[in-house]
């Protein structure tokens, strides 16, 4: 099975915000498929989720990204997976610039 | 997540984000999503899917949600566009599979719909892949 591989969403994405050297939380990050898209030209990435097997296989994943962001000295940007419910955010006030809510509403 | 979760996390993504930060909403909303066969020669829809109760009841749930922190002065909506997200799979019964495993409570796809795609698919070219085509929501609210 294969999602989005036009790229639709990454692309909409782009064009409704700017993440470059933005902080960003994303609400209910699952294996952190949508995280990638954006999170290159982000200055700070955390994603969270409560499931822990998605966010096993989003911090699987993570050492490609970094390998691929490591070729690239544009990238190299900070990312965080951490395993939290939105009902009670763990992260002081005024501490992002965009929230994502992905897929989670 | 209920109606009042879905209040009390949006507060919560209120009070870290920053004066006006951004919150981008996107997913998908229930549509009777369209069945279809796609090769390099071209696209064929095959049938739609029928939205289940308790999809449809998520997505009224997120809406009112969003009305509410609305009307609360909490965000104000700046923009909103929907567009469209593909999910493939290599043969029919591979999508069936999945629909029954993931999709039950959301989205259901009748006989019909499931004899007619395999009937495109094995007439269509060697190259012929199933997809579903998703409605999706994309909305960008600034913090007030």
């Amino acid at each position: 099975m294969q999602k989005d591989p036009e790229g639709f969403e990454r692309k909409i994405l782009h064009g409704f915000v700017d993440v470059k050297d933005k902080h960003v939380l994303e609400v209910g990050c699952g294996e952190g498929r949508l995280t990638w898209k954006y999170a290159g030209a982000s200055s700070l990435t955390v994603g969270f989720d409560p499931d822990h097997d998605a966010l096993r296989v989003a911090r699987a994943d993570m050492i490609t990204h970094l390998h691929e962001s490591a070729r690239d000295k544009s990238r190299g940007t900070p990312v965080h997976f951490a395993n939290a419910s939105a009902s009670n955010i763990p992260f002081s006030k005024e501490t992002f610039d965009i929230a994502i809510l992905a897929w989670s509403l | 997540m209920q109606h009042e979760s879905m209040v009390h996390a949006l507060d919560e993504i209120r009070r870290t984000l920053k004066p006006n930060g951004i919150l981008i909403d996107l997913r998908p909303v229930e549509s009777n999503w369209s069945v279809e066969v796609s090769s390099s020669t071209g696209q064929q829809v095959a049938g739609r899917l029928n939205d289940m109760p308790m999809g449809l009841a998520d997505d009224e749930a997120a809406f009112h949600a969003m009305r509410e922190v609305e009307s609360r002065g909490w965000y104000i909506k700046e923009k909103e566009d929907e567009f469209a997200f593909f999910y493939y799979w290599d043969t029919p019964s591979e999508m069936k599979e999945f629909m029954e495993d993931e999709w039950e409570d959301f989205e259901k796809m009748e006989d019909e719909v499931y004899l007619k795609v395999k009937s495109l698919w094995s007439q269509a070219n060697a190259d012929a892949r199933v997809r579903v085509r998703v409605k999706m929501l994309i909305t960008r609210w600034k913090k007030l």
